[in-house]
């Protein structure tokens, strides 16, 4: 008889979608927090956004385990930073951390979606966007995950950042005032979750700006 | 399958990669698992239940395997999977504990820490391409502070009010969402667990009529003496499933 | 890669207050390159009838021949047009005749219906339908397209307004679509007219 083989493998995809708009003087950061694997839910409240450090805010889809290790490992980065500079890393520096990070595991990468954002040194509203392997980029606004596709096109859309391609480099912040862009990522995750069966249950925002951090929720679909 | 067994006795069997299996020094799959283990919070901790069936493919081979274990004083574990690879897990955290003890500082791992050492584990063995095969259900009290999560074979970890594995995320989690609350009394979550369970035993083929439920609070843990759940078979859609199905066997 | 996904496409159709729009992209490609920017997917049936065909273009414009084939036969007939609901019919049997060895089209059919009740509808390649109240999306950037659609979409729109929605919809999402763009065909049909429009896009 021939033994009935089960299989295995080294990765899953858990889902989520991440969605982060810089401002002027404002950064939003949100996720979903449903996690799920196939077609069924693990947990309706696990939290996708990671606070790095003061001004940097990382908000990661993708394989769960992967992106905790990740996690684990730029905070163990950032204290020993903290340690040797005597300050909290800047958001642009943490950046190039997380792109040299992920470009470490090259040939066996972390399957995690990032985007980053946060607020760089002149108090500017910054994101950067990743691929698994850490080719990243500076960008006025971004969205990452299962959803990404149903997400991007309409923050285009709504957003119209000048073409990174102009010379001189024109500044990529969103002309939004920070309500008018936490309603926006509230519309395009409610639009998400219509749609991407691995998107809803509750949506979680974090606002970065001169007063500092803040959360919000707000409920999805549960379906 | 049946060609594959064909070509494998007609052919001399020579490849390093169909031979594989006689050397391999790592799980490839399972040999004697259990099957869903299910836990939920309650007013005053934790309930965890699992059924003490190891099952060798099909054949049920085993009838009283404990699968619900303490771990130090303040946490139960609960695995499906590979029962050799929990009980290795076992002895891990044994050492874990026994070191820590010996700290002899007053201080001892609560569920928190016993879940994150577990994730480690799971997750440093996936990176070696060598897993446990296991997903494991922690729960425990400490300090006040309830805690319950689960971690997969990969690693993949998380808490919720409520956890179940395998065939429990599909049959006994949804009954869990409807019913649970946070102030769920003993007696309450006894017979919660006791429904995920029975459905279960109907459902699942390889669960069986004898399960034990665990139970850890400020006070201690308790797990109790093998039981069986009542059963009813007579249901008519048991007793004729092909009514309104002419035609078919 | 998949054969839906050779020539690329870009379909939407949307209900308004007593009207439909349906739209498409222009480019026409084999795999990366682009072939021809002014390609036309969307075919009228007849005054208040319309189909766009996504996926290969060669089954597109083989399976539009057979369906203006099988219109004329049904005027000829019965001395009428068709109505959506049955042209949808036609379309769903037509694809599911050949089940085992399939057109590789996705559909997009809208029409104005008894009373000019707006009417769209999409359907696989083997002709199962899925009827919808309020937007139908087709084609290598339907993900994109439902993503804006799912976001611009407002029941009971105006003609004008309705025709900016779907140039909004179309023109955001082909950008973030590698295989389809170059611009649009936009046809919004009232009652009384089709206006058809053709929008200038991005060329990349």
């Amino acid at each position: 008889m021939t033994k009935q083989q089960a299989n295995w493998s080294p990765y899953d995809n858990n889902g989520g979608s991440c969605v982060a708009i810089a401002g002027a003087d404002y950064c939003v950061i949100a996720a979903d927090t449903r996690m799920s694997t196939g077609y069924s839910i693990l947990t309706r409240e696990y939290s996708k956004i990671c606070k790095l450090a003061d001004k940097s805010v990382m908000a990661s889809s993708g394989f769960q385990a992967d992106v905790k290790a990740l996690q684990k490992l730029l905070a163990a980065r950032h204290l020993i930073y903290q340690h040797q500079h005597n300050k909290q890393m800047s958001c642009p520096a943490m950046a190039q951390l997380l792109s040299n990070t992920l470009y470490y595991k090259r040939f066996f990468p972390y399957y995690s979606f990032n985007v980053l954002g946060g607020l760089d040194n002149e108090g500017k509203g910054c994101v950067f966007t990743y691929d698994a392997v850490g080719s990243y980029e500076r960008v006025g606004y971004s969205s990452q995950g299962s959803g990404s596709t149903l997400i991007m096109p309409f923050l285009d859309n709504q957003l119209k950042s000048p073409s990174p391609l102009l010379l001189p480099a024109q500044d990529a912040v969103t002309p939004l005032s920070e309500a008018e862009a936490v309603d926006l990522v509230k519309t395009v995750f409610a639009s998400a979750t219509e749609r991407d069966i691995y998107t809803g249950d509750k949506l979680e925002i974090v606002i970065l700006n001169a007063d500092g951090i803040r959360r919000e929720y707000m409920e999805l679909r549960k379906d | 399958m049946e060609k594959m067994t064909l070509q494998d006795s007609n052919q001399p069997n020579n490849s390093p990669l169909l031979n594989s299996e006689a050397d391999s020094q790592r799980t490839l799959y399972p040999y004697v698992t259990g099957t869903s283990v299910i836990a939920l919070k309650y007013k005053d901790g934790i309930l965890m239940a699992a059924d003490m069936g190891g099952s060798y493919g099909s054949t049920l081979r085993y009838k009283c395997v404990e699968r619900i274990k303490p771990i130090g004083k303040h946490s139960l574990l609960g695995a499906s999977g590979e029962l050799s690879d929990f009980q290795e897990l076992l002895r891990y955290l044994d050492e874990l504990i026994l070191y820590d003890n010996m700290w002899d500082d007053g201080n001892s791992l609560g569920p928190k820490e016993v879940h994150n050492y577990l994730t480690r584990v799971m997750y440093n063995r996936r990176n070696k391409f060598n897993p446990l095969w296991n997903s494991l259900v922690l729960g425990g009290v400490k300090n006040g502070h309830k805690y319950l999560g689960m971690v997969s074979m990969i690693g993949v970890n998380f808490e919720d009010n409520h956890v179940a594995t395998g065939f429990g995320n599909h049959l006994a989690r949804p009954i869990l969402r409807d019913e649970w609350h946070e102030n769920l009394s003993f007696e309450d979550g006894v017979k919660l667990l006791e429904k995920c369970m029975r459905v279960l035993l109907y459902r699942d083929r390889s669960a069986v009529n004898k399960l034990q439920i665990a139970k850890i609070t400020e006070e201690g843990f308790t797990i109790s003496q093998p039981y069986s759940l009542k059963t009813f078979w007579g249901f008519s859609a048991f007793q004729n499933p092909t009514v309104g199905a002419e035609g078919s066997w | 890669m998949s054969i839906f996904e050779y020539n690329g496409s870009a379909l939407i159709a949307m209900v308004g207050k007593n009207c439909f729009a349906i739209a498409s992209d222009r480019r026409l490609g084999v795999q990366l390159q682009t072939v021809a920017t002014d390609f036309q997917r969307i075919y009228k049936i007849h005054d208040k009838l319309l189909i766009g065909l996504s996926g290969l273009a060669t089954d597109a414009q083989t399976l539009y021949q057979r369906l203006v084939f099988r219109h004329k036969l049904y005027q000829l007939r019965e001395e009428r047009d068709m109505r959506p609901e049955t042209f949808a019919s036609l379309v769903s049997a037509i694809l599911y005749e050949k089940r085992f060895g399939p057109y590789f089209c996705q559909p997009v059919i809208a029409g104005l219906s008894d009373e000019d009740k707006p009417f769209i509808c999409t359907m696989d390649s083997i002709g199962a339908k899925e009827l919808a109240k309020d937007f139908v999306v087709a084609g290598t950037a339907s993900e994109s397209l439902y993503g804006a659609c799912e976001a611009m979409f407002k029941p009971d729109m105006e003609p004008e307004e309705l025709f900016e929605t779907v140039s909004q919809a179309l023109l955001s999402s082909v950008d973030r679509d590698c295989l389809s763009g170059w611009g649009g065909h936009v046809y919004v049909v009232t009652p009384t007219e089709v206006k058809e429009r053709i929008l200038k896009g991005r060329m990349d």
